[in-house]
């Protein structure tokens, strides 16, 4: 079996020769091997593509996590956004300040500008070796940063109604974004959500703000490519209704625990994680990767992809990111 | 009064902003309730939220409604607070530093500094150094405030100590870094010449830096 063969097989719940091996390995990490800042990549289609394939090649996992750079939707939308060195890329003004605001969200194009290239160019390079997976923000996430986080929230107390009118408005470009991402080629689309973690927001309010829009994307969707839904830190309290959501399967972090997971969700949705990206990759030694590998590996079912639980940071030792490779074909095996 | 604080602090943990509102008129209006009592409420139900967020009862959306709250009542008491203040002299800049955008524990702290009489000039958050050490320059400062609630800002903080010694700005100001995270390790380790965790804090070590 090749990368991506692996992949879909464990997506698809059918045997694989070892466990797949898909770390978040993108945009923050990825520039690093050849040797460029993250700014220049996140500006630079080609730089991004050729800095993602070059670290697969460098560490053989199974997957790629093709970044999309400023293909985002937000930047597509016109939400001015800064990136500076190796900084996370942040959004300096937001495009919705209230209800009268909303007129100016559209759809976006994800074609325009040659923004999907990135994607194209790691799909080509990858020739069916080895899995690509793209990524979208899911509405609620892409709601939250056009209007800002703190506004954002604070309105779920005063305001609901108009939380949920613009959270409805982010829905095409969670969808349009991922058919493009499909029609380029990736296996699997990746929907980040977040800000939709109980370590932000309470289970109550997943399941009336952030859970239906899930559901709306993913039927809208419509099968046409695999879903895998992304919330990191604790998304324990919330794992039973996630897997109510249509997605293929459930990406976790290291704050959950896999067989209490397995346990929430049930025999029939894969499970991809969670080896902590900070305290065990950045910061941890070859021996704690081998550790945290090694019991997500006993705990790995039919149904598991070994993976960092969120974005593998810059400064993530590359002995560490190449123990992640060795002990899970060690393990998973 | 008493209980009238008492019911003000409450409304703020619950998020209760109408409430919050109009029980800061009437403490405005009675005019007997002493500035530091409000802000020693402001603060203790800050640190109640906080640390409901801490249990998991509370989450980011519930901080920011009480945040909410405080900032509502901020703007019905300053001018009442502002009323008590002591002629002291002294020129603050503030902000939160960049990277970082909490502004629920300055913007107290403004209040409060503004209330004691100091002459306070609120860069806001998420401000760079270039900022900060062109305000300092452009007010005289006496003190430069940094609040800096996560620890990840450790950076940012030594960024801005070392380009106000390059600019040779050092020496005039007194600088205090401050927030939650605060610890007399991190403050050594940036090299400010001091630091506090809260409002009560705050207040007294911009006096002592100031000799007053």
């Amino acid at each position: 079996m090749n990368g991506r063969e692996r992949f879909l097989a464990a997506l698809a719940g059918e045997p694989a020769d070892t466990l797949p091996i898909v770390p978040v390995v993108d945009g923050f990490y990825a520039p690093k091997v050849i040797g460029r800042d993250n700014d220049e990549c996140f500006l630079d289609g080609d730089c991004m593509a050729a800095a993602l394939t070059a670290a697969r090649e460098r560490y053989g996992y199974d997957g790629i996590l093709a970044e999309m750079g400023l293909g985002d939707p937000p930047s597509v939308l016109g939400c001015p956004v800064e990136v500076q060195g190796n900084d996370v890329p942040l959004v300096v003004e937001t495009l919705v300040d209230g209800p009268g605001d909303l007129e100016k969200i559209g759809t976006p194009d994800p074609w325009a500008g040659g923004k999907m290239e990135p994607v194209q160019k790691v799909v080509e390079a990858a020739a069916g070796r080895h899995a690509v997976l793209g990524s979208v923000r899911s509405p609620f996430e892409y709601a939250a940063t056009v209007r800002g986080l703190a506004g954002f929230m604070t309105d779920f107390y005063r305001d609901p109604d108009f939380v949920h009118r613009l959270i409805r408005a982010m829905l095409p470009a969670t969808v349009v974004t991922a058919q493009a991402l499909a029609q380029a080629g990736v296996d699997a689309v990746v929907i980040k959500d977040s800000f939709a973690s109980s370590s932000v927001i309470s289970p109550d309010h997943y399941r009336e703000f952030a859970f239906p829009y899930e559901v709306e994307a993913i039927a809208e969707l419509g099968g046409e490519v695999p879903v895998i839904l992304h919330i990191c830190r604790n998304s324990g309290p919330i794992l039973a209704q996630m897997a109510q959501t249509g997605a293929d399967a459930l990406e976790v972090d290291s704050l959950v625990d896999l067989a209490a997971a397995r346990e929430a969700v049930g025999p029939g949705i894969t499970l991809k994680g969670n080896i902590d990206a900070v305290a065990v990759l950045e910061k941890g030694t070859v021996a704690d990767v081998e550790a945290a590998v090694r019991r997500a590996a006993a705990a790995a079912d039919g149904r598991f992809i070994l993976s960092s639980g969120d974005s593998i940071p810059r400064e993530t030792p590359d002995e560490n990111l190449a123990a992640l490779v060795e002990y899970g074909r060690k393990y998973g095996s | 009064m008493e209980k009238t604080l008492a019911e003000f602090q409450q409304s703020i943990i619950d998020g209760d902003s109408e409430r919050t509102e109009a029980l800061a008129r009437e403490i405005a209006g009675d005019g007997a309730v002493a500035a530091e009592d409000v802000f020693a409420s402001l603060s203790a139900a800050m640190e109640e939220v906080g640390s409901r967020y801490e249990t998991g009862e509370y989450f980011i959306p519930e901080m920011l409604r009480s945040a909410d709250a405080v900032e509502r009542a901020m703007a019905i008491l300053e001018p009442y607070l502002f009323e008590q203040r002591h002629d002291q002299s002294g020129v603050v800049v503030i902000g939160t530093v960049k990277g970082d955008i909490h502004n629920i524990g300055k913007n107290i702290i403004v209040a409060a500094l503004r209330a004691a009489g100091y002459e306070v000039h609120d860069l806001g958050v998420n401000v760079s150094t270039a900022k900060f050490i062109d305000k300092v320059r452009e007010t005289g400062a006496d003190l430069l405030l940094l609040s800096a609630f996560t620890t990840s800002t450790k950076p940012a903080l030594m960024d801005i100590l070392e380009t106000l010694e390059a600019e040779g700005l050092r020496e005039g100001v007194k600088v205090v870094s401050g927030g939650a995270s605060h610890s007399q390790e991190l403050a050594s380790e940036v090299g400010v010449d001091g630091f506090a965790a809260d409002v009560k804090g705050t207040l007294a070590v911009c006096r002592e830096l100031l000799g007053g």
